[in-house]
């Protein structure tokens, strides 16, 4: 039944991926006005409804109704006219061109004459939109100057000059900063006023909560339960989510810190990134390194593992040193490395899943003869046994490109690449961001069954909740240098954010 | 009713996707043997097999590179440089009218011959010191594009450059006649029905297909081609995986140099000089991607087919000349643009399987 | 993506049955084919060659299938393999060069199908062809003969200079011979001659030209290997002051082999004092009645070697002879009705 007030009803929309259901009958409405959250795993079917409503697929049955007419859109261009945007966690700016630029990169009759824009229409008009979002900063700026945060409302300043009266956004949160965050929620509350719609969906559910009106909890392509905000409660969304009782988010810690020292390092320096560092890692161990954005930590991992050369101290791994070396070496001496990014460096995205797992350990005897000729059978079985550990669901893994699976089961493929490695100090950096409940809490079991086998973890993260239930120590790096060390028993959240605020420049936040 | 019709649509897409190039050879192929009935004869046929065999080593070659992300642009003179290195060891008689003023005159070359005139190990001396040149010219390509970092197309460009212009100051711009006839029987000859052409370019293709399927290096291969930062970190050597590339096209010019040599019973210093375009469209044509990453021996090989076969075809019709120019150059032109398509749909697609 | 796949087979396919059904000539009468395979048509020569053989055929009723190598030896020897699968009667080639001449002529007489060599020929006559080729050299000597004769007027020593063509060319080399020999007659009013290369190339030939001259200014005698290098000779003797007509005191006497309309032209504005013809009429007719008598008397391996003494045009003999300049005749769009 369509009420009058509602923007858009969904009827029984269906979408198959490779045989596997990725929406299976999706009924729902939203009315104008108000932020919808729209919560569940990955895997579960939020992108897909959204992309269908977006107009980048066609459902494979059902129909949908916009503003009280049958929308089926052809492309993202139909929605986009409609009035549906579409900020995606990617974003879809250019970066070398200008605010402005991207603003009108589609141009409006107004601002173009003979396909040329004209620069002070544009650039008056630009500063609008800008006003509109609240963002001071000259529109000529190239975008790849801004911060993420600041991008994102440049997205939205674009949707908005498309007079958009739904805006999907696509886990907003992840990359910003506190100031932005609140920046991004008092945005969201001004449309909302005005008569949007914000469809919000995020793995916090905490702002989920916060934010939303209502709230939308999907499990594996169904509606499973939908309500006002004050239906539901963290622990309803999850258990709605996962479909089962998670009295934790974090699983029991089995590991335990020992005596061994399995990496040692001392004074270890590179100009401009990374300062006299020096610390130790223990076998068993979950060590955290806590920091803010730009506070060195990637590239001391990336040091770590010798994609970058440090210029001055010691590197000890496993008793013996290392310096000078490539990763292949740090593969061979047992150290494993699941980088930032996964798209860019962590995977093979046209690669297949299973060419992507085995890729780093194509040299070990198990895989490989003379580690020159490949064990077919060896790696098709030994990924198959590792996916099904790790609970990596695929339809096909020997054919399956990996740019088809979810960003949770992506760093999933990530981290069964590196546990073919058999490795024996295991570098993470942000492992869970971007990911959902039930992911993460199987990569929290992964390191923890890791450590309790006798590896060493270095855990980096700039969620300071999931490294103080996960880790037996922290350290905490600011401006290239570390600046403190808690144990387990004495993580006073007070004195880590200290720590890592310590030793900025004057100014402001680096970034 | 439905199953049947699943069966149906999934044999023809994957008949579609993967074989296409070769459903369309064939279907091209009936077509025009209706019109032109000399197609199908025994002639030609044997035309379309001699053509392909030195282009699909040629091909192979050039795929490796394509693979790791480049091109090389210098296995046409790789082709000249070994082609006359080659004949100035095994030639048996030569002019001296002509050669006179050669730099090697007297040193290497003399009126009685090359180098290993008439010498019963003058032509695999020949073929090992050729190949050895490919594949030193194919280590410098490499070297330069891993190493220094410069790109594959400047690189492969300057070194095509030089190795042409020195082919000719070898020669002096002279042919180097008088093979010995069992270098040139390889052109023409065969084991029963089974040309030497042939069998050259089949275990090219064999050589690929174990290295791109059966060991680690074509693992490496793809993985460097497809996405290097993660190749890096994941442990690939890539600065050997891309040299192996380099050297393995210059080894595969260097066959194709021997198989065109003898086909035209001389060592020339222009040998191959417009078969680049040929190469990188039979390529393009069987669906290997010019951005790196993508390919497959069968592919090459369905590339290859399609092309010669279009020539052959070409070639029946009363057509002007610059007809079958252009005609050539618009189906490449389309091959490439239908790649790059392929490469813009696959990169903008959110599309993951219910996230 | 499937979608596009079959628009796009569903296009390639359409119109090569549309191509081909425009083209085709229903096999009704049995007609004689002749395969016409040349390199490149870049010269005034190569062009009036062409259109003397193929218009001469084709108004024969003959079927010309017309195939350009583009300087590509190997692509050459595709096409004639090509032709002698369609079961042509004849092949006429203009070769890229000797040697690539005689792996054709080999196919040829493998296949047993008469083939005939215009104007470049084989490297050595080891197999049996039918050739018309120029005398390059006699031509080359006779014209060089007359320049001589201009400069022993001058009463001083000359200093003489030769645009050498692509020495894989035999032409180029007989030509080359031709003038050595008359330069040898007459050491006394010979310095030693001074070689310019040029590869057949205009742009080779005025860079090398341009440094040539650098090195030597007083060069007043010029011999190029082919008239339609005439205008880079130009370029770079007439900023020198050099490019003067016969009476001047500058005039560089200057003489060169084929016989195009430019060299008539120059020759009649007096620039040019001797030109060296190849009598392309004579060559294209010669050639074309050897195939055609050989294709009738079912010969499979003919075998003549055919020479055109061609002869040297003069500011002497102009007037009576020009009527055999084939330069000439082109420039005054008459056809070649003569023969």
């Amino acid at each position: 039944m369509i009420l009058s007030g509602e923007l858009i009803h969904f009827g029984n929309i269906t979408k198959e991926f490779f045989g596997i259901r990725a929406l299976a009958g999706i009924t729902l409405s939203m009315p104008s006005g108000q932020i919808v959250g729209l919560v569940g795993e990955n895997g579960a079917g939020k992108s897909t409804l959204m992309n269908v409503l977006g107009g980048v697929f066609a459902p494979d049955a059902g129909s949908m109704i916009w503003q009280g007419r049958p929308y089926s859109p052809e492309g993202p261009a139909d929605a986009t006219r409609e009035g549906i945007a579409f900020i995606h966690q990617e974003l879809n700016l250019f970066g070398n061109l200008s605010i402005a630029d991207n603003l009108f990169i589609d141009g409006f009759p107004r601002v173009r004459r003979l396909g040329v824009l004209k620069r002070g229409t544009a650039n008056r008009l630009a500063r609008q939109r800008l006003e509109a979002v609240a963002l001071e900063c000259p529109v000529n700026t190239p975008v790849e100057n801004l911060t993420p945060g600041e991008q994102q409302l440049v997205e939205i300043a674009r949707a908005l000059g498309r007079n958009a009266r739904l805006i999907i956004l696509d886990e907003p949160t992840s990359s910003l900063t506190q100031n932005e965050r609140e920046r991004l929620f008092g945005l969201m509350n001004e449309l909302r006023k005005g008569g949007c719609t914000l469809v919000f969906i995020s793995h916090n559910l905490d702002e989920v909560l916060r934010m939303s009106d209502r709230i939308v909890v999907m499990r594996d392509g169904c509606v499973v339960s939908t309500g006002e905000k004050r239906e539901y409660t963290v622990e309803r969304m999850i258990t709605d989510m996962v479909g089962r009782q998670i009295n934790n988010l974090y699983p029991e810690k089995t590991s335990r810190a020992s005596e061994e020292v399995l990496l040692r390092v001392e004074g270890l320096s590179r100009s401009g990134t990374v300062d006299d560092v020096s610390f130790v890692l223990h076998r068993g161990e979950i060590l955290g390194l806590f920091g803010l954005m730009g506070s060195g930590r990637t590239e001391l991992a990336r040091i770590l593992f010798g994609l970058d050369s440090f210029s001055a101290g010691n590197l000890e791994a496993i008793g013996r040193p290392l310096g000078g070396h490539k990763p292949a070496k740090s593969i061979s001496r047992g150290l494993a490395f699941v980088t930032e990014n996964r798209r860019d460096e962590g995977l093979l995205m046209e690669g297949t899943i299973e060419s992507n797992v085995a890729l780093a350990a194509l040299r070990r005897r198990a895989f490989s003869r003379w580690s020159v000729w490949i064990r077919g059978g060896a790696i098709r079985e030994r990924t198959l046994r590792t996916a099904g550990e790790l609970r990596l669901h695929a339809a096909d893994l020997r054919r399956q490109p990996a740019r088809n699976l979810s960003g949770g089961n992506q760093q999933k493929a990530v981290i069964a690449k590196w546990l073919l490695t058999e490795p024996k100090i295991l570098i993470l950096d942000e492992p869970t961001r971007g990911i959902d409940i039930g992911a993460k809490y199987e990569i929290y079991t992964i390191m923890n069954n890791l450590a309790a086998e006798g590896a060493g973890i270095l855990f980096i993260s700039s969620e300071l909740e999931e490294l103080a239930a996960t880790c037996d120590r922290i350290l905490v790096m600011s401006n290239g240098r570390i600046h403190g060390e808690f144990s387990r028993g004495a993580f006073d959240e007070k004195a880590i954010l200290e720590a890592a605020f310590e030793g900025l420049r004057i100014g402001g936040t680096k970034r | 009713m439905s199953h049947l019709r699943k069966r149906i649509t999934t044999a023809c897409g994957w008949l579609l996707a993967d074989h296409f190039i070769l459903v369309l050879t064939v279907v091209f192929f009936l077509v025009m043997w209706r019109i032109y009935p000399s197609m199908g004869g025994a002639r030609n046929l044997a035309n379309i097999s001699s053509n392909m065999w030195p282009l699909l080593t040629l091909v192979i070659g050039q795929m490796f590179v394509l693979l790791v992300g480049g091109i090389d642009l210098s296995q046409t003179s790789i082709m000249a440089v070994t082609s006359v290195t080659g004949s100035m060891i095994m030639t048996l008689r030569l002019d001296p009218a002509r050669f006179q003023d050669n730099p090697l005159w007297g040193v290497v070359l003399s009126e009685s011959g090359g180098l290993l005139a008439g010498h019963v190990l003058a032509v695999p001396t020949a073929v090992i010191l050729m190949l050895t040149i490919g594949a030193c010219i194919g280590l410098i390509n490499g070297l330069a594009v891993a190493r220094l970092r410069m790109p594959p197309f400047m690189v492969t460009l300057v070194t095509m450059s030089f190795f042409s212009g020195f082919a000719i100051y070898l020669t002096r711009s002279e042919n180097i006649m008088h093979l010995p006839e069992s270098f040139i029987v390889i052109g023409r000859g065969g084991l029963g029905p089974v040309p030497y052409a042939m069998m050259i370019a089949f275990l090219t293709a064999v050589a690929a297909w174990t290295i791109l399927n059966r060991m680690v290096l074509g693992r490496w291969i793809y993985a460097v081609g497809i996405n290097r930062k993660t190749a890096v970190v994941s442990g690939v050597p890539c600065a050997g995986v891309i040299v192996a590339a380099y050297v393995f096209s210059g080894l595969c010019a260097t066959s194709a140099a021997i198989l065109y040599s003898a086909r035209l019973e001389a060592g020339r210093p222009t040998l191959g000089q417009h078969l680049l375009l040929d190469v990188i469209g039979a390529a393009v044509i069987g669906g290997i991607s010019l951005f790196g990453g993508k390919g497959k021996v069968r592919w090459a090989v369905y590339g290859v087919a399609f092309f010669v076969v279009l020539d052959n075809s070409l070639n029946k019709m009363p057509l002007n000349f610059y007809a079958v120019d252009i005609i050539k150059g618009a189906v490449i032109l389309m091959a490439a643009v239908l790649d790059v398509l392929r490469n813009l749909l696959s990169q903008r697609s959110p599309a993951r399987a219910g996230a | 993506m499937k979608k596009f796949r079959s628009i796009l087979i569903s296009a390639l396919l359409i119109s090569a049955i549309i191509f081909t059904c425009q083209c085709t000539r229903r096999p009704g009468e049995k007609q004689t084919v002749i395969c016409f395979a040349f390199q490149d048509l870049e010269t005034e020569y190569w062009v009036a060659a062409h259109k003397a053989i193929t218009e001469t055929l084709r108004s024969r009723g003959i079927m010309v299938l017309e195939r350009n190598g583009h300087q590509d030896a190997n692509r050459q020897l595709e096409q004639v393999r090509d032709a002698i699968a369609q079961d042509v009667d004849g092949i006429i080639i203009i070769p890229q060069d000797g040697e690539s001449a005689l792996t054709i002529i080999g196919e040829a007489n493998r296949a047993g199908t008469p083939i005939a060599v215009f104007n470049r020929p084989p490297a050595n006559r080891s197999r049996p062809a039918l050739v018309v080729v120029a005398d390059n050299e006699k031509i080359a000597e006779e014209t060089v003969r007359y320049m001589v004769l201009a400069a022993s007027k001058l009463e001083r020593k000359m200093k003489p200079l030769i645009l050498v063509g692509d020495l894989g060319d035999q032409n180029a080399i007989a030509r080359r011979q031709g003038f050595y020999n008359v330069i040898g007659e007459r050491p006394e009013i010979f310095e030693k001659p001074i070689e310019v290369p040029t590869k057949w190339d205009p742009a080779t030939t005025l860079a090398n030209l341009e440094a040539a001259m650098q090195i030597n200014r007083g060069v007043d005698f010029i011999f190029t290997s082919s008239d339609f290098l005439y205008p880079q000779i130009r370029a770079v003797l007439e900023p020198l002051g050099k490019w003067k007509p016969i009476g001047d005191k500058d005039h560089v006497i200057l003489g060169g082999l084929d016989g195009d309309s430019t060299a008539y032209m120059l020759m009649e504005q007096g620039f040019v004092d001797a030109t060296g013809v190849q009598d392309l009429f004579f060559e294209a007719h010669a050639i074309m009645d050897a195939l055609l008598k050989a294709i009738q008397d079912g010969q499979k391996t003919p075998e003549e070697w055919i020479e055109d003494p061609g002869f040297a045009i003069t500011q002497e003999n102009m007037q009576e002879k020009r009527e055999d300049m084939w330069g000439y005749r082109v420039m005054a769009g008459l056809a070649e009705a003569k023969k």
